[in-house]
C-alpha cells in the first residue's frame, strides 16, 4: 500500500492531481446527493405536470363519456393514457359507481393520486364524472435515477478529464522546469561564480524569482569566500610577518601561564636560556624558575606582583653556564586571562661595559691601583661596617715617595711613571689579597689594611718596605733610581671614627714623619 | 361567453327592441302539457337520454335554417363543435344525432306525425295546434 503511494509522495504533479480529483470528487459527491434530492422532487412534480396536461387532452373526451354514460370511449381513454409509462391506474369514477377502472397501483408505488372533476361538456355547472389518475412512482424513480446516473457519468468523466488536465498541466508549468532547475543547480559550478540560467517562458513568474533569488544566493556566498579568502590570506601573511620576527628577532620572546610554566618561547629565547629548539613546550613542561638560577625567589616575587596589579617588571638575572657568565634583562607584561608576555635581552655586554666603566672610575690609570676616589669609597664602606661593629678595625697607611721630584725631574716623567709603577707593585707585594692599596696623585700613597694589625706586626710591615722602596732599581735596563718614603699611621676605631678625621690624622702622622727626617714612618698621637 | 360579448349583447339589445327574438320547442299536438327546462332539453338533444320525464321516446329533430342558432342558445356552441361531437360519437353506435330536417314545412309535418317528436322552430313560426314545451331566448345574432 505504502509503496504504491510512492509515486503521491515524489511526483508533486501526481500528488496535486490526486487532491484536486479527490477534492473534486467530494464536491461532485456533495452535490450529486443534493442534485439526486432536488431531481427526484422536480421530476415528481414534472410528472404530475405531465399527468395534468394528459388529463387537459383527454378531458373533452371523458366529458363526452361520461355526459354519455359510454363505457367504450371510456375505456378507449382509459388505455390511452395507461399507454404512458407514468400512469399506472385510471379510474373514472361515475357518481357513487365506477364507470371504467384501468391499470394497477401497488402499494410499495403508491403515491398521491391526481383526481380531477369532470362536468358536462353542455353545463359547465353540472359534474357528470370524476378522473383520478395514480402515477407511477417507480417509474419516477427510474427517471431521476437514469437523469442522475448520467450526471454521473458526465461528472466521472469531467473527473478525469480535470486529473489528466491537472497531471499534464502540472508537469508541463511546475515539474518539469523545477526538475530542469534542479539539475541545473547540481550542475552548477557556483564556486566559480557560474549562474543559473532562467528557463525561457518564466522569466517574470515565482521560477523565474526561484532562480533569481538562487543567483542572489550564489553573489552573496561568493562575495562572503572572496572576502574570508582575502582575509584568510591577510592574517596569514601578517602571521608571517610576525612569525618571521618572531623567529628572527635577537630578542628572546616568551609566553608563561599563570603557574610560570613556559607556552611560548622563540629561538633567541631558548639559545638564551639553553634549551633545545626541538623542544615542545606544548608536552615538555619547562618552568621559568628552573632556568633562572640564583634568580628563582625575586623571579617569583616579581611574577606574584605581576599578577597582582598588572604592572611590568623588569627583572635582571644573571646566568652561569659552561664557566660563562652572562646577564639577562627580563621585562615582564600581563597578557590576558592570567597568561604573561616577556622579553629577554642579553645584556652581558652591557653589564661588563658598566662594570668596567665602574672599575675605571676608581682605578688610578698609570699604575692600575685604586685612586683617590676608590679610597673614598672603600673608606666609606669600612665606616659604615665599624659603625655596626664597633669592634672592628682598619689601618690607613699614608705614604709620600722621598726624593720623587729629583728622580723626575733628572731622568724625566717616563721614569718617574715607571718609579711609581714599581712602588705600587711593592705595596701590592707588602699587603694581603682583601687590602686596598691607592695612589691618590702625584707620590703619594695609600694602604688601607683591613681588620685589627698589632702594632708590632704593622711596625715590621711599614719598615720592610720602606727598605723595599729604599733599593735603588734599574728602569729601562740602564737608569737606576733610588727613592725613599714617609709613612703616617692612623687606625679607625682608635684614632678616627670618620673618613675625613682618619685621612687628616694619617697626613698628619706622615708630616711629622717628614719633619724628622724622612724615610721614617709616624703613628698618629693623641 | 365572454363578458366582453355579454355587454356587447345588452348594448345591441337597449339598441334595438327587435334584437330579441325567441326559439320555441314544439311537440305533438297529443302532448300533455309539459315545459321541458334547459338541462332536460340538452340530454334530450345532446343524446344522453332520449325520453320525455313521463315516459315515452323522444325524437329530437333540427331544422337546419335555425340549428345553429339553436345550439348556440342551448349549450352555447357553434355547429362545427356540435358536429365534431356527433362524429366522435357515431361510431360507437349507441347514440345518433337528431333527426336533420330542412324546412319548417317538413318540421311541422315530422311532429305532428310523431308521437314522441320534438324540434325548434322561430317563435313566429309556432302554429296554434303544437305545443310549445319550451322556449329559449336568444342573444342578437352576432
Amino acid at each position: 500500500m505504502i509503496s504504491r503511494l510512492r509515486p503521491l509522495r515524489t511526483r508533486l504533479a501526481l500528488r496535486s492531481a490526486a487532491l484536486t480529483l479527490l477534492a473534486v470528487a467530494l464536491l461532485g459527491g456533495a452535490s450529486m446527493i443534493g442534485a439526486l434530492l432536488i431531481n427526484e422532487s422536480r421530476e415528481s412534480a414534472k410528472q404530475y405536470q405531465r399527468l395534468n396536461e394528459l388529463l387537459d387532452i383527454i378531458e373533452q373526451t371523458v366529458q363526452v363519456a361520461c355526459f354519455l354514460d359510454n363505457r367504450e370511449l371510456a375505456t378507449e381513454v382509459a388505455n390511452g393514457l395507461l399507454a404512458n409509462r407514468i400512469v399506472a391506474r385510471v379510474q373514472i369514477l361515475h357518481g357513487e359507481g365506477i364507470l371504467v377502472e384501468r391499470g394497477q397501483a401497488s402499494d410499495r408505488s403508491a403515491s398521491e393520486p391526481l383526481e380531477r372533476a369532470v362536468v358536462s361538456p353542455f353545463m359547465p355547472s353540472e359534474e357528470v364524472c370524476r378522473i383520478v389518475l395514480t402515477p407511477n412512482k417507480d417509474e419516477i424513480r427510474n427517471a431521476v435515477l437514469e437523469a442522475s446516473l448520467f450526471t454521473a457519468a458526465i461528472l466521472t468523466l469531467q473527473l478525469l478529464g480535470i486529473g489528466v488536465a491537472v497531471v499534464l498541466v502540472l508537469i508541463k508549468v511546475v515539474t518539469r522546469p523545477i526538475k530542469i532547475l534542479s539539475h541545473g543547480i547540481r550542475r552548477l559550478a557556483a564556486e566559480d561564480g557560474q549562474k543559473l540560467d532562467v528557463l525561457p517562458g518564466n522569466e517574470h513568474d515565482e521560477l523565474g524569482r526561484l532562480v533569481s533569488s538562487v543567483n542572489g544566493l550564489i553573489d552573496r556566498l561568493m562575495y562572503a569566500l572572496r572576502s574570508e579568502r582575502e582575509q584568510r590570506l591577510q592574517r596569514e601573511l601578517e602571521e608571517r610577518r610576525y612569525r618571521s620576527i618572531f623567529d628572527n628577532v635577537e630578542a628572546g620572546i616568551f609566553e608563561l601561564d599563570p603557574a610560570g610554566r613556559l607556552v611560548s618561547a622563540n629561538p633567541a629565547f631558548r639559545r638564551m636560556f639553553g634549551l633545545n629548539p626541538k623542544v615542545n613546550l606544548d608536552i615538555r613542561v619547562v618552568f621559568l624558575r628552573d632556568l633562572t638560577g640564583d634568580a628563582q625567589v625575586q623571579l617569583d616575587t616579581a611574577l606574584r606582583c605581576l599578577q597582582a596589579d598588572s604592572r611590568p617588571r623588569h627583572l635582571d638575572v644573571k646566568l652561569e653556564s659552561n664557566n660563562q657568565i652572562r646577564w639577562l634583562s627580563l621585562l615582564f607584561n600581563r597578557f590576558e586571562q592570567g597568561r604573561m608576555q616577556g622579553v629577554a635581552n642579553d645584556i652581558t655586554e652591557r653589564h661588563l661595559a658598566a662594570n668596567a666603566a665602574e672599575e675605571m672610575a676608581v682605578t688610578d690609570a698609570l699604575t692600575g691601583l685604586g685612586n683617590r676616589r676608590g679610597l673614598s669609597r672603600r673608606l666609606q664602606a669600612a665606616v659604615r661596617v665599624y659603625q655596626s661593629d664597633p669592634a672592628y678595625r682598619c689601618t690607613l697607611i699614608m705614604l709620600d715617595l722621598d726624593r720623587f721630584k729629583q728622580a723626575n725631574d733628572t731622568f724625566g716623567h717616563a721614569v718617574g711613571d715607571m718609579v711609581l709603577q714599581h712602588v705600587g707593585e711593592l705595596l701590592t707585594e707588602l699587603v694581603r689579597k682583601a687590602d686596598y692599596v691607592a695612589r691618590l696623585g702625584g707620590d703619594e700613597f695609600v694602604v688601607l689594611l683591613d681588620g685589627a694589625v698589632r702594632r708590632t706586626d704593622l711596625e715590621q710591615i711599614v719598615s720592610r718596605f720602606i727598605k723595599r722602596v729604599n733599593q735603588p732599581f734599574v728602569v729601562d735596563g740602564q737608569t737606576q733610581v733610588s727613592v725613599g718614603a714617609s709613612l703616617g699611621i692612623a687606625v679607625l676605631g682608635e684614632d678616627a671614627g670618620t673618613e675625613e678625621v682618619l685621612l687628616h690624622m694619617a697626613d698628619g702622622a706622615m708630616y711629622r714623619a717628614k719633619q724628622a727626617g724622612r724615610n721614617c714612618y709616624r703613628f698618629h698621637q693623641s | 361567453m365572454n363578458s366582453q360579448s355579454i355587454v356587447l349583447t345588452l348594448l345591441l339589445a337597449l339598441c334595438s327592441p327587435f334584437a330579441w327574438a325567441e326559439l320555441a320547442v314544439v311537440a305533438h299536438p297529443d302532448k300533455k302539457m309539459i315545459s321541458l327546462d334547459r338541462a332536460q332539453l340538452v340530454n334530450i338533444y345532446m343524446g344522453r337520454y332520449r325520453q320525455w320525464p313521463d315516459g315515452g321516446a323522444a325524437l329530437p329533430a333540427d331544422l337546419k335554417d335555425v340549428k345553429e342558432r339553436f345550439y348556440r342558445a342551448l349549450v352555447d356552441k357553434d355547429l362545427a363543435e356540435i358536429n365534431s361531437y356527433w362524429a366522435r360519437l357515431v361510431f360507437s353506435g349507441q347514440v345518433s344525432p337528431p333527426v336533420q330536417l330542412k324546412s319548417v314545412t317538413q318540421v311541422l309535418e315530422y311532429v305532428r306525425r310523431n308521437q314522441g317528436a320534438l324540434a325548434f322552430i322561430d317563435e313566429a313560426d309556432v302554429p296554434d295546434d303544437l305545443k310549445v314545451v319550451a322556449r329559449l331566448t336568444e342573444a342578437a345574432p352576432q
